[in-house]
């Protein structure tokens, strides 16, 4: 039979169904067995959230005022959250896929043989690198961690990466280039006395909507909000700059104000001689960018660079935030740089209420980059490259140095790898990217390759249509352990509900593998605190140091930040403090390099790699709206959350419009070199108007990913999801 | 149980982000479960992203129970105007357009009329209202007079709202500049006011791109 | 005494005179009215009078007059009178026989109030047409078997004592106890558990009433166990006790929860007016439009708050507030506060380049229990 997303026979069985409360969800005269405190688990700000729990189920929640982020709030998707436990397309038992049924459910021991004989099988046959593991940036840091040296021990494969690849990936380039560290460098409680917030490329309002208050309290107390986005979100409506960049142009804008910073000499000299390396090739750099050129190339008023410069050059305290708006670019890592250069001309970082953060956007987001799932990397975010790390990890996990495999390829080229035939077996866990990775008809096409492909997930995900085995993973509710949220803070998720049927915790499943393999060194931990204990060995003294941090301590302190380097250690909550000590610099500043001195590093701008032209003259980007998260494994499943946002639209001027003869709510069609796709417009003049956005939460031939380009960053490896050339044309639908 | 006098309700629809937390959690209080009671419009999409939320402003005397024919509508002693007591009730829709700001909801199957009575099952026993606890922008803020001013020093409360020749005070006040010394919310003033973003300085939409 | 008083007061006098004439001619001059109950009597005479007075009251309320009067004019218009009729019916039935809408707010909440209304109404037809000697039964002088029911002093069906009728007939009281005190236990269940019944109950409004039912079925069927299965063990105590409960319970009909059960019936006139006003000239909201009620209903609503002391006048051509539809009305209120913050704040907004045309507000979440309620509820808030 087919494999598609939009196969009836599958979605009828497996989803997505929509969950709405009823029962015990609905009552109003239930009392609760317990309450949990736990985290969210969408998005990268993690708020703290009390479960109710009744019968195994959880059937709805509290606010958790006490936890410091969030005293409380939501946005919808943690209001609803609790929704996706219980859930009719739950899988409860492992699923093999059958060329009659589709898919038939069968014994886990069974599915757990089959996976073991089929990953000896293409390993013996092609070699170990030949079976690929690709993760998730929402699994927690012992997941992460486990994940990582399931590959590199058990399975001896380089061919390990996850889908932090689409995401935070370009933000830890620049950041180690810049700082030698990749981390918030301030809790956002630094952003309540900026006098500048300065928000480039974040929907801030959408995908990070709690951070919206700290944003407005900076107002309140006269703080000026500069947002740099191509379309007016809902924080840009009441910013007091406004400026509506062409996509792809950010590294302009970002010169061009170092240019009329230099120029005005709104720079802290003083700072820049003791704290930087760089500057002069920076500034040379910039020579160029005149508010003229910046303005031509940005699509932004030379008034409106100007004032934002003379706002941000002047200001006494700031903080920049950045989101993948600048950085899904094939020159995100440059944009990264770009942004960071004009932080440190100013001086106004390592100080309080002086700060810089990019915005994650996954559950974990910083931690599953700092752990060991990332193709080039060793937990405590150690360089798999680098002998001395590599022996130090090889000590902790008890092998030789010489066995922990090289560097891998990231998760596209993984694909690229498969299309070629080099990779031949597949196990994805919390990873859907047949939705999320661009021209997502490559990716189905390369699926259909792999000779064996399991998949661990609690929903089938459409990736998981594809896959020979599935296994019945767990819920973030259903297991404990810890995860970095926004802000560089360790937080605990504590177990709230068991899981259901034959599903079980992704670690124990991860184990069972490892064991039916006859692989289990290193393997064989009871419990997340277990996993969590190890990855403090690991992490010790590198840059992401862990060792310090318990699950005591966290739940004492609601959260500790890394480098946390001993039992009487904190945490660190801000970085780059004057005088702080870090084991690069030893002392020496406080940056992360072995002088302790922070990276100018002159930023290219270059245009996107498809820019439009007369055949497809209209500039696609993508994004998120509020009610939905990622792939939409889970939130096109919370009915409540569906009925917010229903359907993707494709968001478009006015003038853009009325040229296609296209009114709002007809049907339209975008179409790129890749594919196109038909929805209904929505025609605001919010949006530029040489622009139209499309939200990528959805699968099938509602996916926009079927039309972006798979072009990558060449330091980051992240895809070009912000820019690509696309064709418009009314359509009946 | 009675809402606690210190704790009183604010809101600054200038801080909304149109996000529906608060109606999404006003649909998981206890005593209209399922059912939202708190407004969000978009009052232009076409040209803006501005949203309004709108919850009881829980007048002094409130049109809504004096409109009302079986006197349904009660307002408890700490100043919550509640919703319609069931047994009276009879669905006739006068509150829901009497109602000066927009508020009341009926429910024609259940013959009754629903209305934000600020969570009194959490409020009354000293918790905030559910869409005031997870409101991401605060544009819902429930708290004390001392709360609000020390973190919104450029604002005043204000709890009078002009409708032609009335002037309504509520128990719920909404945020206004302290610059602009108003004394009032002029409603019926703004028929004709345009949805703008308050101060998007330039704009650059124009004159782009062709 | 105002106007209003004096006339609630002559309404009430009128309704407990008409009562009393009614005891007098019914048990053919007090010839079949049994003194013991004298007590039960004169606590329905002051009912009536006292649920006469608070209705008459009520009514005269601008609201309520209003919609008494536009209730019949609407119900007798002679090109709706057919429809309405047969809607009377269909609405008695379902609305108030069937309880169908308490059913849908919560089941319940439905079988609770089903089983108290109709353990009320059994009690009520037994015994108030039996204390008023309304009806009272004899024993044919030539069968002692048969007992014959006789209604206003006319005699009507007969039975056999010890037959199924008899028992049913003479334990009606028993009956009725048995739905009262399982509905009250069902409601009282519902109060102790549900989060939001326990933060809006008060006492003499929830609690009181259920108590009062629980104390005259309880009592009731003490009685019954007393002269049945004890020899009488005693029953005047327990008699004076029901009759306690009793008279209480009739005493506080025109203070608290029971006082709906005459109210109620105002649902129906309510209904009529409903469907004349979707049939005739709808209300166009004077700032975006759109239809949103019926035109007479926002004309009666003006009239009605001028007579209350509102001044929702204003100046230009809306001429009224209630003119504008609700969600115009939350429109203008964010809109007022934002004017506010633009005065003082400045700055230059967004310029389009498109005729300037009022904004026309959106619900921000359209489905139902987001935005409207049901199908009435999206006309009020615009479709």
């Amino acid at each position: 039979m087919s494999i598609a997303s939009d196969n009836p026979d599958i979605i009828e069985r497996f989803g997505p169904h929509l969950a709405y409360s009823s029962d015990a969800r609905l009552a109003t005269g239930v009392e609760p067995d317990k309450l949990v405190d736990t985290h969210c688990c969408f998005c990268g700000q993690q708020c703290g959230i009390r479960l109710k729990v009744k019968d195994n189920e959880v059937i709805g929640f509290e606010p958790r005022e006490d936890f410091p982020f969030n005293h409380g709030m939501l946005c919808p998707k943690g209001v609803k959250r609790y929704l996706q436990g219980s859930h009719p397309d739950r899988l409860l038992s492992a699923y093999q896929r059958d060329p009659r049924e589709g898919f038939r459910a069968i014994p886990y021991p069974e599915a757990l043989d089959r996976v073991a004989s089929e990953i000896t099988r293409i390993q013996s046959s092609f070699g170990n690198d030949a079976f690929a593991v690709l993760t998730g940036a929402s699994l927690t840091n012992e997941k992460a961690y486990l994940m990582g040296k399931f590959a590199r021990v058990c399975l001896k494969t380089a061919n390990i990466d996850y889908n932090g690849r689409l995401c935070m990936v370009s933000a830890a380039a620049g950041n180690k280039k810049a700082f030698g560290i990749d981390r918030a460098a301030n809790p956002w409680a630094d952003i309540l006395r900026a006098e500048v917030v300065w928000i480039s490329g974040a929907n801030v309002a959408e995908c990070a909507p709690i951070t919206t208050n700290y944003v407005w309290q900076a107002r309140e107390h006269g703080a000026k909000i500069i947002v740099v986005d191509p379309r007016i979100t809902p924080i840009a409506r009441t910013c007091d700059l406004f400026l509506p960049i062409k996509p792809g142009r950010d590294i302009a804008l970002f010169n061009g104000i170092l240019h009329l910073m230099i120029e005005n000499d709104w720079l802290d000299h003083g700072f820049i001689d003791e704290h930087t390396v760089g500057f002069e090739a920076a500034a040379e750099h910039v020579k160029d960018w005149t508010p003229r050129r910046t303005a031509e190339v940005t699509g932004i008023a030379e008034r409106g660079i100007r004032q934002a410069a003379e706002w941000w050059g002047q200001a006494k305290t700031s903080f920049l935030l950045h989101a993948r708006g600048i950085e899904h670019h094939t020159h995100g890592v440059q944009n990264v740089l770009g942004a960071i250069n004009m932080v440190l001309a100013s001086g106004r970082i390592g100080r309080e209420y002086c700060g810089y953060a990019t915005i994650t956007g996954q559950g974990n987001g910083q931690g599953g980059r700092e752990h060991g799932q990332k193709c080039d990397q060793l937990p405590g975010a150690r360089d798999v490259s680098n002998p001395e790390h590599r022996a130090y990890v090889a000590k902790v996990w008890g092998v030789d140095p010489n066995d922990i495999p090289q560097a891998g390829v990231d998760a596209y080229e993984i694909f690229r790898k498969i299309d070629r035939g080099e990779i031949r077996g597949l196990l994805s866990i919390c990873f859907n990217p047949k939705v999320s990775l661009p021209d997502n008809s490559f990716i189905t096409r390369a699926l259909e390759k792999l000779e064996f492909f399991v998949v661990i997930d609690f929903f089938l995900s459409e990736t998981a249509h594809h896959a020979d085995v599935v296994l019945p993973g767990s819920l973030q509710e259903e297991d404990e352990g810890t995860v970095t949220q926004i802000e560089g803070r360790v937080i605990k998720i504590n177990k709230a509900v068991e899981p259901p049927g034959d599903a079980r915790e992704d670690w124990r499943i991860i184990q069972d593998i490892a064991k039916q393999l006859g692989r289990e060194h290193g393997l064989t931990f009871n419990s997340p605190r277990e996993i969590f204990n190890e990855l403090r060995e690991a992490s010790r003294g590198g840059i992401a140091d862990y060792s310090g941090i318990t699950y005591e301590k966290i739940e004492r302190q609601y959260g500790v930040c890394w480098p946390c380097r001993g039992e009487d250690d904190p945490g660190t909550l801000r970085l780059f403090e004057a005088g702080s000590w870090n084991p690069i610099a030893k002392g020496a500043g406080p940056f992360y390099f072995p002088d302790g001195k922070a990276r100018f590093n002159a930023a290219a701008y270059t245009a996107p790699a498809e820019d439009v032209d007369d055949e497809y003259p209209v500039i696609l980007t993508t994004g998120r709206v509020v009610s939905q998260y990622l792939s939409g494994t889970q939130t096109r499943r919370i009915g409540p959350l569906v009925d917010q946002y229903p359907e993707p639209r494709i968001e478009m001027h006015p003038r853009l419009a009325e040229k296609l003869d296209i009114k709002d709510g007809d049907w339209a069609t975008a179409e790129s070199r890749r594919g196109s796709v038909t929805l209904r417009a929505m025609v605001v003049t919010t949006i530029r108007p040489d622009t139209v956005f499309i939200p990528y939460h959805w699968a099938g031939r509602r996916s926009v990913n079927q039309l972006t380009i798979s072009a990558q960053d060449p330091i980051s490896k992240i895809p070009e999801y912000k820019v690509c050339a696309v064709k418009l044309r009314r359509s009946n639908g | 149980m009675s809402v606690h006098s210190n704790m009183e309700f604010f809101v600054d629809p200038m801080r909304c982000i149109g996000c529906q937390a608060c109606m999404q959690a006003c649909t998981e209080c206890d005593t209209h479960k399922g059912h939202s009671m708190i407004h969000l419009d978009y009052l232009d999409r076409a040209h803006s992203v501005q949203t309004a939320p709108v919850v009881c402003m829980h007048c002094e005397s409130p049109t809504c129970a004096e409109v009302c024919p079986a006197d349904a509508i009660k307002r408890t002693e700490d100043g919550v105007v509640q919703t319609a007591r069931k047994p009276r009730c009879i669905a006739c829709n006068n509150c829901v357009l009497a109602c000066p700001f927009g508020v009341p909801k009926m429910q024609t199957e259940f013959k009754l009329m629903m209305k934000c009575d600020m969570c009194y099952d959490r409020t009354s026993a000293g918790k905030r209202p559910m869409c005031a606890t997870v409101c991401p922008s605060q544009a819902l803020f429930f708290g004390t007079r001392e709360q609000i001013e020390e973190l919104r020093p450029r604002s005043t409360p204000i709890n009078q709202f002009r409708f032609g020749g009335q002037i309504i005070t509520t128990k719920v006040s909404m945020m206004a500049p302290k610059a602009a010394r108003a004394e009032y919310v002029d409603v019926t003033a703004a028929m004709n006011e345009q949805a703008t973003g308050r101060t998007i300085t330039l704009n650059i939409l124009d004159g782009m791109c062709e | 005494m105002t106007g209003e008083r004096i006339k609630a007061t002559g309404w009430g006098v009128l309704f407990t005179l008409t009562l009393a004439i009614l005891i007098v001619a019914g048990s053919r001059n007090l010839s079949h009215f049994d003194a013991a109950l004298v007590g039960y009597t004169f606590a329905v005479l002051f009912a009536t009078f006292a649920i006469t007075y608070r209705y008459a009251m009520w009514l005269q309320r601008p609201p309520t007059a209003l919609y008494w009067k536009r209730g019949w004019q609407v119900f007798f218009r002679p090109s709706y009178l057919v429809t309405n009729i047969a809607n009377w019916f269909k609405r008695v039935i379902g609305e108030f026989a069937l309880n169908n809408f308490i059913f849908k707010r919560n089941k319940q909440r439905g079988i609770a109030h089903s089983l108290i209304m109709w353990g009320c109404v059994l009690a009520c037809a037994i015994t108030f047409p039996l204390v008023f000697g309304w009806i009272h039964f004899e024993t044919p002088p030539d069968d002692t078997t048969w007992y014959r029911t006789f209604l206003f002093g006319f005699p009507t069906l007969a039975f056999r004592i010890h037959s199924i009728t008899g028992f049913l007939v003479f334990h009606g009281l028993v009956w009725a106890s048995f739905l009262v005190i399982a509905g009250v236990m069902l409601a009282l269940r519902r109060r102790m558990r549900d989060h939001g019944a326990a933060a809006l109950q008060q006492f003499g409004e929830d609690f009181l009433p259920l108590i009062l039912l629980f104390a005259v079925s309880v009592t009731g069927l003490m009685l019954t166990a007393s002269y049945t299965w004890m020899k009488g063990y005693a029953y005047d105590f327990l008699a004076i006790l029901h009759a306690m409960s009793v008279i209480f319970t009739l005493l506080w009909l025109p203070f608290g929860k029971f006082f709906h059960i005459f109210q109620r019936p105002a649902q129906l006139g309510v209904g009529f007016y409903k469907d004349v006003g979707e049939r005739e000239a709808p209300a166009l909201c004077r700032r975006c439009g759109t239809p949103f009620t019926s035109r007479q209903h926002a004309e009666d609503l003006i009239r009605v708050e001028k007579a209350l002391g509102y001044r929702y006048e204003i100046e230009g051509s809306a001429e009224h507030y209630q003119w504008i539809c609700p969600r115009c009305r939350r429109a203008m209120l964010v809109l007022g506060q934002g004017k506010l913050w633009q005065d003082v704040l400045g700055g230059e907004s967004i310029h389009i380049d498109f005729p300037p045309a009022l904004p026309q507000s959106s619900l921000g979440n359209p489905r139902i229990d987001f935005g409207p309620l049901g199908d009435e509820d999206k006309r009020n808030f615009h479709p």
